[in-house]
């Protein structure tokens, strides 16, 4: 198991963000879903060791995060998309992946040839030298994208990842997030249930912190069987479950 | 949470990872993203129309252009600096990029001291672009001597520190405002520190902006006649060095930074850094004003090179030849005029000088901010006699030009030598014999500023005979009129040149020895 969770909590003051989670998972495309507010950022940001656990135990790639050494051997090994991405404007696309790629401490001699294919997996190839403050939202979005895959991370991390993005830039993602599944573990936090229906092996839901979910969007779907609200399979089911939830 | 046994994937461990290249990749893409390039234009600028164009109006003398660059370059570079620094060190804040390099496997602190790096790397090259025009110019204009690189260095080594204290204030305070602030208080925190110093034994001399004893200014005979004393400014190096060290160590010190290992270490090296910082602050402290118009602080200060520096002075032609110091070559035509209608009034008479040769100043700190600069010794001494010349310039006061420097070498030296030849009289008094014959001659050779006019000697029409009027308008300079004394150095001042000296060369043994009345004068 690359992701290995339990009981994991997090408190911001009196507000428990995350209560009390337990998650396991390998290789593949995992999303997490969840209404706003329901812990899935906050979750995220614990897995991708941007602040630590208020209780629980969390173990990514087989190590605890909560040492420097192991965790700074997990950092070279992941990816991370944050919800909200700040960036350098002065900087250019291939720029801003080289400082992240150095950043995560790839070997030096092998960080142009993963700049330029990290670029060119987000179909930015052409655009390579352009400042980032003359980039539109979508094509920043695929820059982020492109700076947490450029380490080819065994985790990898991605919070609203199609957030922007137009309709064929998501059907060329999903590919992408498909073809990193194979060897990888990627976490997909999202509010877009198509994106996990057409990329994600296993689907976690999450509500007022817990998770209310686990299964794949097949089972997820089926959940939403006989239940109207949604206008697709698995929006009802994901409708369902959380109705359930609350209920 | 716990630790996991054995990792769940099994990638090979990363190929070789040179750190050094990784590095330079980092600081290649930090310079080439930095705040700095836009300030340099400014900083060169204020270097420009503060610091070049102030030394340049000063004599070419390496030790007036060395301090001037240090307190000038200090002033101009500091608040483009620092605020650079600060704009860079807010960035990632400013920027709402702090989750993203959060997970950086790179320690924090080393991606904050890549941007510092860089940061400082532009400043310095500005700076020593700067200086190097500056030294460059100098060299070119100075007829002796060679740089002093202390004070350079001392403004060299306060990049770096501006740069890292600006750095730490952004990254602290991440702000669109802190870079504004911080640079403003910069540079009033720069020119406060030498507001409270008095004397030479002032804890606040240690600020990187004083590079001479702050009560007398950049003084041109300073380290020209002994070599330059850097103890002032080792502390100086001290202090900048250590606020470096504090202001970086800072940085690696909250949690994030590193391992604990690095964390550790950014503590030594802060604490390293505000002891150096204090020491440096507490030497400056024990500093004196030695006798040749620098800081001297004991626990620093070697002997050595107390030596005076040896040298060849430059030497008008005439019968009394006028030597100056090498540095001031530029100087001996104006002063030699300046004094040739005195000299030529005293020459070849018993007890005159064989020679006029510049001296050094030397320099006693008196209460509060007074400072005594004076010649040692005796004017006039040696065997043949030698007078011993101080030049204006190596006093208190602004800056002279060359007409102004020789009026005032005529003002003061002029009625000295006089008086060296004429004498004291018994008893260290003066005669009223020696008052009349001393304010004779010297106004005859035209002591008296503003007196002179161009092309003819003072006292004289333009046809060389004596005026009666213009010697009487001289003498009543120096004396009372109306007087039985102003009258016989009217009488004697009146003599034509030749008269005089016969009259000297003949009755000067029992002039000096004040047994010459005031009627016996002709």
């Amino acid at each position: 198991m690359n992701v290995e969770i339990s009981d994991l909590t997090r408190k911001f003051g009196r507000t428990l963000a995350v209560a009390g989670v337990d998650l396991q998972t390998g290789p593949g495309v995992f999303g997490l879903l969840g209404p706003n507010g329901a812990g899935k950022t906050s979750l995220l940001r614990m897995m991708a060791t941007v602040i630590p656990p208020s209780s629980g135990r969390l173990c990514l790639l087989g190590r605890d995060p909560g040492s420097y050494g192991p965790r700074r051997e997990i950092r070279r090994r992941l990816g991370y998309l944050p919800q909200t991405l700040g960036y350098y404007p002065g900087f250019t696309v291939a720029e801003f992946v080289e400082y992240f790629a150095l950043l995560k401490e790839t070997p030096p001699a092998r960080v142009p040839a993963a700049v330029a294919a990290a670029v060119e997996r987000v179909e930015l190839g052409g655009q390579a030298k352009a400042k980032l403050r003359t980039l539109s939202g979508g094509m920043l979005r695929r820059v982020g994208i492109a700076q947490a895959i450029v380490s080819e991370p065994e985790l990898l991390l991605l919070d609203e990842p199609t957030a922007g993005l137009d309709p064929e830039q998501r059907v060329q993602f999903r590919g992408l997030l498909r073809e990193i599944g194979q060897r990888a573990t990627v976490v997909v936090s999202t509010h877009l249930v198509e994106d996990i229906g057409a990329a994600c092996t296993e689907v976690a839901l999450m509500d007022r912190g817990k998770i209310v979910f686990h299964g794949t969007p097949d089972e997820l779907t089926a959940r939403g069987a006989g239940y109207g609200v949604g206008d697709a399979p698995l929006e009802r089911g994901y409708s369902a479950v959380l109705a359930a939830a609350r209920s | 949470m716990t630790a996991a046994q054995a990792p769940a994937t099994s990638r090979p461990s990363p190929a070789v990872r040179r750190p050094g290249l990784a590095t330079g990749r980092l600081l290649r893409l930090e310079l080439r993203h930095n705040a700095m390039p836009w300030m340099v234009p400014v900083a060169v600028a204020l270097f420009w129309f503060i610091t070049y164009r102030k030394s340049m109006a000063l004599p070419p003398l390496w030790n007036v252009r060395a301090v001037t660059l240090q307190s000038g370059a200090v002033v101009d570079f500091a608040t483009p600096v620092v605020g650079a620094a600060a704009w860079m060190g807010s960035r990632d804040g400013r920027r709402h990029i702090t989750d993203l390099v959060a997970v950086a496997a790179r320690p924090r602190w080393a991606r904050q001291l890549a941007t510092w790096a860089a940061t400082t790397c532009w400043a310095m090259v500005a700076y020593l672009g700067c200086a190097a025009i500056l030294y460059g110019v100098t060299a070119r204009q100075a007829a002796w001597g060679g740089p002093l690189w202390w004070p350079a260095a001392v403004a060299a080594a306060s990049l770096p520190a501006f740069s890292a204290l600006g750095f730490a204030a952004g990254w602290f305070f991440p702000s669109r405002f802190t870079t504004p602030v911080v640079a403003i208080a910069a540079f009033f925190v720069l020119a406060l520190t030498t507001q409270p110093i008095r004397g030479s034994q002032s804890y606040w001399q240690v600020s990187p902006l004083v590079a001479y004893p702050w009560d007398i200014g950049p003084e041109p005979g300073v380290a020209t006649f002994y070599r330059y004393v850097p103890d002032l400014s080792i502390a100086q190096l001290m202090l900048v060095a250590g606020l470096t060290m504090a202001a970086l160590g800072a940085l690696g010190l909250p949690a994030g930074s590193g391992d604990r290992w690095l964390r550790r270490s950014a503590a030594a090296i802060t604490a390293a850094g505000l002891l150096a910082a204090g020491t440096a602050v507490a030497l400056a402290g024990t500093g004196r004003l030695d006798a040749h118009g620098m800081i001297a602080i004991p626990a620093l200060h070697d002997a050595a090179i107390d030596h005076p520096i040896r040298y060849h002075p430059v030497c008008s032609h005439g019968p009394i030849p006028v030597c100056l110091n090498p540095a001031y070559t530029v100087y001996l035509p104006a002063v030699a005029a300046a004094l040739e209608p005195v000299l030529s009034q005293v020459a070849r008479l018993p007890g005159a000088p064989v020679r006029i040769s510049q001296a050094a100043a030397t320099y006693r700190q008196g209460p509060g901010n007074m400072v005594g600069i004076e010649v040692a010794g005796p004017l006039l001494s040696g065997r043949p006699p030698v007078f011993h010349l101080l030049l204006p310039d190596q006093l208190l006061g602004p800056t002279l030009t060359v007409s102004q420097l020789a009026a005032q070498v005529r003002s003061s030296a002029g009625p000295d030598i006089v008086a060296g030849v004429i004498g004291g009289g018994t008893g260290g008094r003066v005669s009223q014999a020696q008052q009349a014959v001393t304010a004779a001659l010297s106004a005859a050779g035209g002591d008296l500023p503003g007196h002179a006019s161009r092309g003819t000697s003072p006292g004289r029409t333009g046809a060389g005979t004596p005026c009666g009027q213009c010697v009487a308008n001289k003498v009543s300079g120096r004396l009372a009129p109306g007087t039985p004394v102003f009258d016989a150095a009217v009488r004697f001042a009146a003599l034509p040149a030749a008269a005089r000296h016969a009259w000297l060369a003949a009755h000067l043994p029992a002039l000096r020895a004040g047994r010459i009345a005031l009627a016996q004068l002709p």
